[in-house]
């Protein structure tokens, strides 16, 4: 029996937690929301990623309340929540600086809202120690936030907006603070949690890393607008525009104009003096319309003699070596002077490796390596 | 609060001559002199001149006890330089250098002896009574024509007090003036020296002080020259320098000073030289230029207070001379009062006493 | 050596500038008051040694004070002045620092010159202002006539309003600083944060704006009430013959009785009651200190 995979956003008949419909948000003449339109389901781990002023952040306020759409819709449950103020929203949030009270103990903290729901001190105390329990804060209840390390305050700051039991929690770059080794152990925390407790979880992050490894899906934005939302592999593998396949990851984007060939087979004529190369479209392109090959490092083989058979094959000479350890990064250029980057696991010990600087090489991937974008 | 410096000296640097001058510091109650007398010393002597002034015994007393005042000439009363020559505060005088002293009144000297026998440490600048300084036109409004007005009645009766309160009355913050007073009321000896007879002063100020719009030695001149308050009780010369400012300012305030009928007190205002004196050279010089007989009576001329300089006389205003509420009549002198300083333990029930008058509690 | 230096010095400048006079002022309060230069007996000389000197000095001063009702009347009068105007302070300075606290950065530097341009003028300048603003003739009585809010004008100067008016503006500055220095400091994700757990824009404020704010309101409050208590410029020219503060008695005492032994008697039990306060202050100071780092 097949394992029921968890992707509401592909059942039409499945209706959304949260809907974004033509939301607008403009601060004097700056739009940070431009007619935005989304829909978040429950149970999602749901990442909105981008560079800073993208709008990520205007989104997650309007979410918590902090901040009216000028325009639009914004619907919780099927309930339309812009007039709500946002300490009548079943909505958490946890702030990028964590935004601890320095005054109160870390079980204080984490009653905090409890308290103002007024409830009873049994049941109370009861979820305060649930919620140390949850995130391994036993220990450190009667400190005060500066007398604890930066990942518990984390830990705390989470606690506390998940105290409440909220529809929805709402993380602000929740792991900005931490390094990059404790950033990565909270993160499948982070997961872990969010599966234990089945809220549902929007992430603010820049880190596409991040946004890759704890998210359902992911939303890319670019000035105030949604390029493409889609899980991670989906994200990576086909992504919809340049903007989204340079901001994901490593990249080749080789410009050219197309010409169509038969069953969605794609001629790219690109450079001068170089064979044209071939790619599988997943979209009509005109004869002569611009185009761009996406094609991820990992995707090009790189050998010392011309492969058989390769769809695609350049040749060039290497110009540098990014050594990771895991995997080198070759950087190959053309008689023409681009330069293309092919990826290889180091399978073998350095010494034995074959290529090195100025070894002349041939660059091949196959016609479906690449993704045909328009844009 | 009262305190401004004449700053001639920075006038005269200003013809010229910035050179460090010769200084004397005169210290000086305030509305004491003309002022033209001040430039006309410094035009005489060159020696700069820097005046101050206060407005009560008490603090000028402070200054000297404390030491090191920094002033070459100062103006204590009879009863406060007494005991401040008791305390080795003043120097005695260098008569020779004081060829003036032969233009003083020998009455005079002989009452002033009282305080500083054989006249060693002072010479007279002014004398005066305390009485009555009344507003006649309000006071007739408030109180009808036959209104007291020469009697100590008119401020120790609190029947009296009560409808002046509505028109203004100021009292002097100057204990050693009051306190007498309120005894003279009584029948009691005003130069009382037992602290049992002085406490019997407090009922007497206690009556009236609800009607007492302030407690201040010097504001009263003008205000009483406006027309803000109708009754004041202070110093003769005081009195009639309001007269004089309310008739130049034509506002139809007719000011008339009284000294009360039961007894005045009389007061000398003694010109001394500090122990610590900086430069009693020009203190001398200008203790000379005071006891000038024109120089003498032109300052009385102008403050409406008489002097204790005789050869002055000849040069005195009509209207001073002339005048028995600056010069009274022998009459008159005879009902007059002078007082000696209290001791110290007495000194603090009547310093007390003035407290709990002015506070109220 | 150097370390020796560095404490040398501030303990030099206390002893030098507060504890040499201090003993002076306790030296006078225990001698007699006399008419001498200056005025109080017994003298310290050589001859007779220190043996009969210290024999002289009592504590009759000290005792005198117990005796007459003026004097705890005033202290008693000081403290109840100083309380009301250091939570009327509070109660005027908390919004005006919140307010500065709250302006776009922009607009924060110029509200505190406005805070702070007061202190450029003399603060006699400013009092005697005050007694021109609050006479029976004076401005305010001449707007609200003109206004028609009143028919007669009211009587404000010389009585304890005109004092409570006169503290409240004189110290206002020492009050907003701090606490605009706490506000300012503070994160505004906390309200955020306070709003998002439930509590309404009231409830943050008296959960979490208050409460971190807390040490600037103290500091304040001790910047406010200690130099009130002593108070003498503001009673002695905007209060009535009725208010009674013991730092116009000391005044008077010093002054116009020339009582310096008294005086000084007053002045160290002044001390006296303000060491408590001082003390609060600075343990909440080191505690503060303790909490940032």
């Amino acid at each position: 029996m097949a394992v029921k995979v968890f992707a509401p956003w592909d059942n039409p008949d499945e209706k959304p937690l949260i809907r974004f419909e033509n939301v607008t948000k403009k601060f004097g003449d700056f739009v940070a929301i431009d007619n935005l339109t989304l829909d978040i389901f429950e149970r999602e781990f749901f990442a909105l990623l981008g560079p800073s002023g993208c709008g990520k952040t205007t989104m997650m306020r309007l979410l918590a309340g902090f901040e009216a759409p000028t325009s639009g819709k914004i619907e919780l449950g099927g309930q339309n929540i812009v007039p709500v103020p946002p300490n009548k929203r079943a909505v958490n949030m946890m702030f990028q600086s964590y935004a601890l009270f320095p005054h109160l103990t870390v079980w204080e903290n984490i009653a905090f809202g409890l308290k103002r729901e007024g409830m009873e001190k049994d049941k109370l105390n009861a979820r305060v120690e649930q919620m140390l329990k949850l995130t391994r804060l036993e220990r450190f209840a009667k400190r005060k936030p500066h007398q604890i390390s930066g990942g518990q305050r984390q830990r705390v700051a989470l606690a506390r907006s998940l105290a409440k039991a909220p529809k929805l929690l709402l993380l602000d770059e929740p792991l900005g603070a931490l390094d990059k080794k404790l950033r990565e152990a909270t993160q499948f925390e982070l997961m872990d949690i969010q599966e234990k407790t089945g809220t549902t979880f929007v992430i603010v992050t820049h880190d596409q890393e991040e946004a890759m490894t704890v998210a359902s899906r992911v939303a890319v934005m670019d000035e105030g607008q949604i390029i493409q939302v889609a899980t991670p592999d989906r994200i990576y593998e086909t992504p919809n525009s340049v903007y989204v396949a340079d901001f994901i990851g490593d990249v080749n984007i080789v410009e050219g104009k197309a010409a169509p060939l038969e069953e969605n087979q794609v001629r790219i004529d690109w450079a001068e003096g170089q064979p044209p190369l071939v790619c599988t479209a997943t979209q009509p392109f005109d004869p002569g319309q611009t185009c761009y090959l996406a094609i991820r490092p990992e995707k090009v083989m790189i050998t010392a003699e011309r492969p058989e058979g390769a769809d695609n094959a350049v040749q060039g000479k290497i110009h540098d070596i990014a050594y990771l350890g895991n995997i080198s990064t070759y950087h190959v250029q053309l008689s023409n002077g681009t330069i293309i980057k092919a990826q290889s696991a180091n399978t073998r010990r350095i010494a034995r490796r074959s290529f090195t600087w100025e070894d002349p090489v041939w660059l091949s991937w196959t016609a479906t390596a690449g993704v045909l974008l328009a844009r | 609060m009262h305190r401004h410096t004449l700053t001639l000296a920075a006038a005269l640097a200003l013809g010229g001559t910035l050179a460090m001058a010769e200084e004397v510091r005169v210290y000086n109650w305030s509305d004491y002199i003309d002022e033209e007398l001040l430039t006309k010393f410094q035009e005489e002597t060159g020696i700069d001149l820097v005046y101050d002034v206060f407005d009560s015994n008490e603090v000028l007393e402070t200054k000297m006890l404390a030491g090191g005042s920094g002033y070459d000439v100062v103006v204590p009363t009879g009863t406060f330089l007494q005991r401040q020559i008791q305390a080795g505060a003043f120097q005695k005088l260098d008569k020779s250098k004081l060829p003036n002293l032969s233009n003083m009144w020998d009455v005079i000297m002989e009452r002033t002896a009282q305080y500083d026998p054989g006249n060693e440490y002072s010479v007279n600048y002014m004398w005066g009574t305390t009485g009555l300084g009344v507003n006649t036109k309000k006071v007739a409004e408030v109180l009808g024509e036959n209104a007291p007005i020469d009697s100590l009645a008119l401020v120790f009766d609190p029947a009296n007090m009560e409808k002046l309160a509505s028109c203004g009355v100021h009292f002097l913050d100057a204990p050693t003036e009051m306190i007498p007073a309120a005894l003279k009321y009584i029948g009691e000896n005003p130069d009382a020296q037992d602290a049992e007879t002085i406490a019997k002063a407090e009922a007497v100020l206690m009556a009236v002080r609800p009607y007492v719009q302030k407690f201040h030695s010097s504001e009263y001149i003008n205000a009483l020259a406006n027309g803000d308050i109708c009754v004041a009780f202070g110093w003769s010369g005081d009195v009639l320098q309001a007269r004089d400012r309310a008739a130049e300012a034509d506002n139809g305030v007719e000011i008339a000073y009284n000294a009360p009928k039961e007894g005045a007190l009389m007061w000398f205002d003694m010109m001394a030289i500090p122990a610590d004196a900086p430069n009693p050279d020009g203190a001398h010089k200008f203790l000379n230029f005071i006891m000038d007989a024109q120089n003498m009576a032109a300052a009385s001329n102008y403050v409406y207070y008489a002097n204790g300089n005789k050869a002055s006389q000849e040069f005195l205003a009509e209207d001073v001379i002339g005048d028995p509420a600056i010069y009274p009549s022998e009459e008159t002198v005879k009902n007059l009062y002078t007082v000696s300083p209290w001791d110290a333990k007495v000194q603090r029930v009547a310093t007390r006493l003035w407290t709990k008058v002015k506070s109220g509690t | 050596m150097r370390r020796f230096l560095l404490i040398a010095i501030p303990f030099g400048w206390l002893l030098a500038l507060f504890l040499v006079p201090f003993f002076i002022v306790v030296k006078i309060s225990l001698s007699d008051v006399a008419v001498s230069i200056p005025p109080y007996v017994p003298q310290f000389s050589w001859e007779t040694g220190i043996g009969t000197f210290l024999r002289d000095l009592d504590f009759e001063n000290f005792v005198f004070l117990t005796t007459d009702s003026l004097y705890w009347k005033s202290y008693v009068g000081s403290l109840v002045i100083a309380v009301i105007s250091t939570f009327l302070t509070l109660l005027i300075g908390y919004p005006i620092a919140y307010g500065m606290a709250r302006a776009p950065e922009e607009w924060r530097a110029t509200l505190m010159m406005l805070i702070i341009l007061p202190f450029w003028t003399s603060f006699l300048i400013r009092i005697y202002a005050w007694m021109g603003i609050l006479s029976r003739e004076g401005l305010l009585n001449q707007f609200l006539m003109w206004t028609g809010v009143i028919s007669e004008p009211l009587t404000i100067l010389n009585t304890n309003y005109a004092v409570y008016i006169g503290i409240i503006y004189a110290y206002l500055p020492f009050m907003v600083l701090p606490i605009y220095s706490a506000l300012d400091r503070m994160d505004t994700s906390l309200i955020e944060a306070a709003e998002d757990l439930g509590c309404s824009r009231l409830t943050a404020f008296w959960l979490v704006t208050v409460p971190l704010s807390r040490n600037g309101i103290i500091a304040g409050c001790f910047l406010v009430f200690i130099p009130a208590l002593g108070e003498f410029v503001i009673p002695s020219l905007l209060g009535g013959s009725g208010t009674l503060m013991i730092g116009k008695v000391l005044w008077e005492e010093f002054s116009s009785n020339r009582d310096w032994p008294l005086a000084s008697a007053v002045a160290v039990v002044l001390l006296l009651i303000l060491v408590v306060p001082i003390v609060l202050f600075q343990r909440n100071q080191q505690k503060q200190q303790e909490a940032e780092q």
